[in-house]
C-alpha cells in the first residue's frame, strides 16, 4: 500500500488558495470578452478601435490616449466593475494578487503549528508586503 | 521532521472526482460556451469606421488562445516556463510594442507557474520553506527589474526596443546552447559541508519519490549564495517578461544541493509567488491590457494543467529539441529585428527567413529521428 506524506498545514492552504483563486481568474478572464463584445460601448476601450491600434505597434500609453482617452489607472475596475474590460482587468488582478491572501494563511498556518515557525511566518509577512506595496504603486522608480 | 507523519492508506475515488479533473472540466465547458457566444456576437457585429472587424477580433482572441495553449503545453512537458516562448516569438515576429509583450509575457509566466502551484505543494515535491525564502530575495529582483523596463521603454525609444530584441536575443542563444549542453544539473546532489546559515534556517522538506516508492530526506547548503543569484535571476525575469524557471532549476540544484524534481516543483511556485511583486508595475502603468493579455492567460492556465498530466505519461526528450530549434529561430529573428530597428540593417526577406526555418527545422528533424531510434 502507498504510503502518503501529511505535508505541513501551511503548505496545504499556500496551495490551494493560490490554486482556486488562479482557476476563478481564469474563468473570470474566459467571460470578460464576452461581455466586452457584447455591447462593446460598454467598455473603458472600444475593442474594436484598440486591437488595430495594438497591431499598428503603438505604444500602451498612446493605445489609451488614443482610444480611451488616457489610462484610467490599473484598479480601474473599481470604477468600471460591469465594463467588459473593466470585468476582466478584475480577473488579472486578482490573480496577480493571489500570493498575498494564501501567503498570509500559510504565516498563519506556521504560528499555528507546534513548536512556531517565527521565520518563515515573517518572510510569507515580508513577501506580502511586497506584492500589497506593490499593487497599491506606493513602491515606484518613476 | 515534526510535521510529516505519515498518513493511514486512503479508500481510492474516481480519479475524475479529484482535483484537477472536476474543475478542468468546468473550465472547458465555460471556455466552449464563451467562445461560442463570443463567435456568434463578433460575427453579427457591425464593424465602426476605421476599427477592426468584429470577426477577426474573434480570430485573434481565438487565435492569442490556442497559441497560448500550445506554448503552455509545450512549456510544461519540456519543463520551462511559458514567458520563454512567448515573449521572444512576440518579439521577433510581430510589430506590436515590447513594452506590451514583455508585460503580457509576465503574465504568461506567471500563471502557468501559479497554476502548478496547487499539485505540487499538495503533494510536496514543493518546497514552501524554500520557495519563501527565494521568494523574498527573487521579489526584489523581479520589481527592480520591471521598473528597468518601464524606464527603458520611457526615455530610449526605438533604440531602447532594439537593444531589448539583440539583448533577449543573445540570452535566448546563450540558453539553447546550454540546452543542448545540458547543464550539470545533478539529480540527487551530494551535500557534504552544511554551512551553519543554512542550518539554521531548516528548509528541508521530506518528499514521496514515486519513482524509488520511497519518501526522500534532502540536506541543503549554501543559502547565502543562492539568495544573491535568485536576485540577479528575478531581475532578469522582470525585465524582459520572462519566466526564469531556466535560471531559478540550476541555481538550486548546482548552489543549495536542491534534488532536481524539487528544483523544478520549486521554481515554477516561486514563479506564480515572485511575478506577483513584479507584475504590479507593469498593470499600474497600462502595459497590460486586459483584453489583450486575458486570453493569453486562460491558454496557460488550461494548457499548463493539460501538460501536467500529459508530462506523467509521455517521455518528453523529443520536445526538448523542438524547443531548442524554437529557440533559435527565434534569436534570429530577435537579432534581425533588433538591427532592424537601430538601423544597423533592412528588414530580412522572407525567403531568407524560411530558409533559416527550414535549416533549424532539418537539423531538428534528424535530431528527433535519431533520438526515436536509439529509444529516448
Amino acid at each position: 500500500m502507498e504510503e502518503k506524506l501529511k505535508m505541513p498545514v501551511s503548505q496545504k492552504l499556500y496551495g490551494e488558495f493560490i490554486y482556486w483563486v488562479t482557476v476563478v481568474s481564469a474563468i473570470i478572464c474566459m467571460v470578460g470578452p464576452v461581455i466586452a463584445m457584447l455591447s462593446v460601448e460598454n467598455n473603458v476601450m472600444n475593442p474594436h478601435y484598440f486591437f488595430a491600434e495594438i497591431f499598428a505597434g503603438k505604444s500602451a500609453a498612446e493605445v489609451w490616449q488614443t482610444v480611451g482617452g488616457g489610462f484610467p489607472g490599473g484598479h480601474f475596475y473599481l470604477k468600471h466593475p460591469f465594463t467588459g474590460d473593466g470585468f476582466t482587468q478584475f480577473g488579472l488582478a486578482l490573480g496577480c494578487m493571489c500570493a498575498i491572501p494564501a501567503l498570509i494563511a500559510a504565516a498563519i498556518g506556521y504560528l499555528r503549528q507546534k513548536p512556531k515557525v517565527y521565520l518563515y511566518a515573517i518572510l510569507c509577512v515580508w513577501v506580502t508586503i511586497m506584492v500589497a506595496v506593490s499593487a497599491v504603486g506606493i513602491m515606484k522608480a518613476h | 521532521m515534526a510535521q510529516s507523519v505519515v498518513d493511514a492508506p486512503v479508500k481510492k475515488r474516481s480519479k475524475y472526482l479529484e482535483s484537477p479533473w472536476p474543475e478542468s472540466i468546468l473550465m472547458v465547458v465555460v471556455l466552449i460556451l464563451c467562445y461560442i457566444a463570443l463567435a456568434f456576437i463578433s460575427f453579427g457585429a457591425e464593424t465602426p469606421p476605421g476599427g477592426m472587424s468584429g470577426g477577426r477580433i474573434f480570430m485573434l482572441l481565438f487565435g492569442f488562445f490556442f497559441l497560448s495553449f500550445v506554448i503552455a503545453l509545450v512549456a510544461v512537458v519540456a519543463g520551462i516556463g511559458g514567458g520563454v516562448l512567448f515573449t521572444p516569438i512576440l518579439l521577433a515576429f510581430t510589430s506590436l510594442d515590447s513594452l506590451i509583450v514583455r508585460a503580457t509575457g509576465l503574465i504568461v509566466a506567471m500563471f502557468s507557474g501559479l497554476i502548478s502551484t496547487g499539485p505540487f505543494m499538495r503533494g510536496g515535491l514543493a518546497n514552501l520553506r524554500i520557495c519563501v525564502f527565494c521568494a523574498a530575495a527573487y521579489g526584489v529582483g523581479a520589481f527592480t527589474g520591471a521598473q528597468g523596463a518601464i524606464y527603458v521603454a520611457k526615455y530610449l525609444g526605438a533604440t531602447g526596443e532594439g537593444i531589448v530584441r539583440l539583448a533577449l536575443g543573445g540570452i535566448l542563444i546563450g540558453l539553447a546552447t546550454f540546452f543542448i549542453v545540458g547543464g550539470k544539473k545533478i539529480e540527487w546532489p551530494e551535500v557534504k559541508k552544511i554551512d551553519g546559515f543554512t542550518k539554521k534556517l531548516k528548509l528541508g522538506l521530506p518528499y514521496y519519490e514515486p519513482s524509488l516508492k520511497k519518501v526522500m530526506h534532502y540536506p541543503l547548503t549554501r543559502a547565502w549564495q543562492t539568495l544573491c543569484a535568485i536576485v540577479g535571476v528575478g531581475m532578469l525575469s522582470g525585465f524582459f517578461g520572462l519566466g526564469a524557471g531556466w535560471a531559478i532549476v540550476p541555481a538550486q540544484n548546482l548552489i543549495m544541493a536542491v534534488p532536481l524534481k524539487v528544483a523544478a516543483a520549486n521554481s515554477g511556485v516561486l514563479l506564480g509567488m515572485g511575478d506577483c511583486v513584479a507584475v504590479w508595475p507593469y498593470l499600474l502603468m497600462g502595459a497590460i491590457i486586459p483584453l489583450f493579455a486575458a486570453p493569453w492567460l486562460v491558454g496557460q492556465v488550461l494548457g499548463g494543467l493539460l501538460g501536467a498530466q500529459i508530462l506523467i505519461r509521455i517521455k518528453a526528450g523529443f520536445v526538448r529539441l523542438i524547443l531548442i530549434g524554437i529557440m533559435f529561430f527565434t534569436s534570429f529573428g530577435l537579432v534581425c529585428k533588433g538591427l532592424n530597428l537601430l538601423g544597423v540593417m533592412g528588414e530580412v526577406p522572407m525567403a531568407v527567413n524560411g530558409g533559416v526555418f527550414a535549416g533549424i527545422m532539418i537539423i531538428v528533424v534528424r535530431g528527433v529521428i535519431k533520438q526515436i531510434k536509439s529509444g529516448g
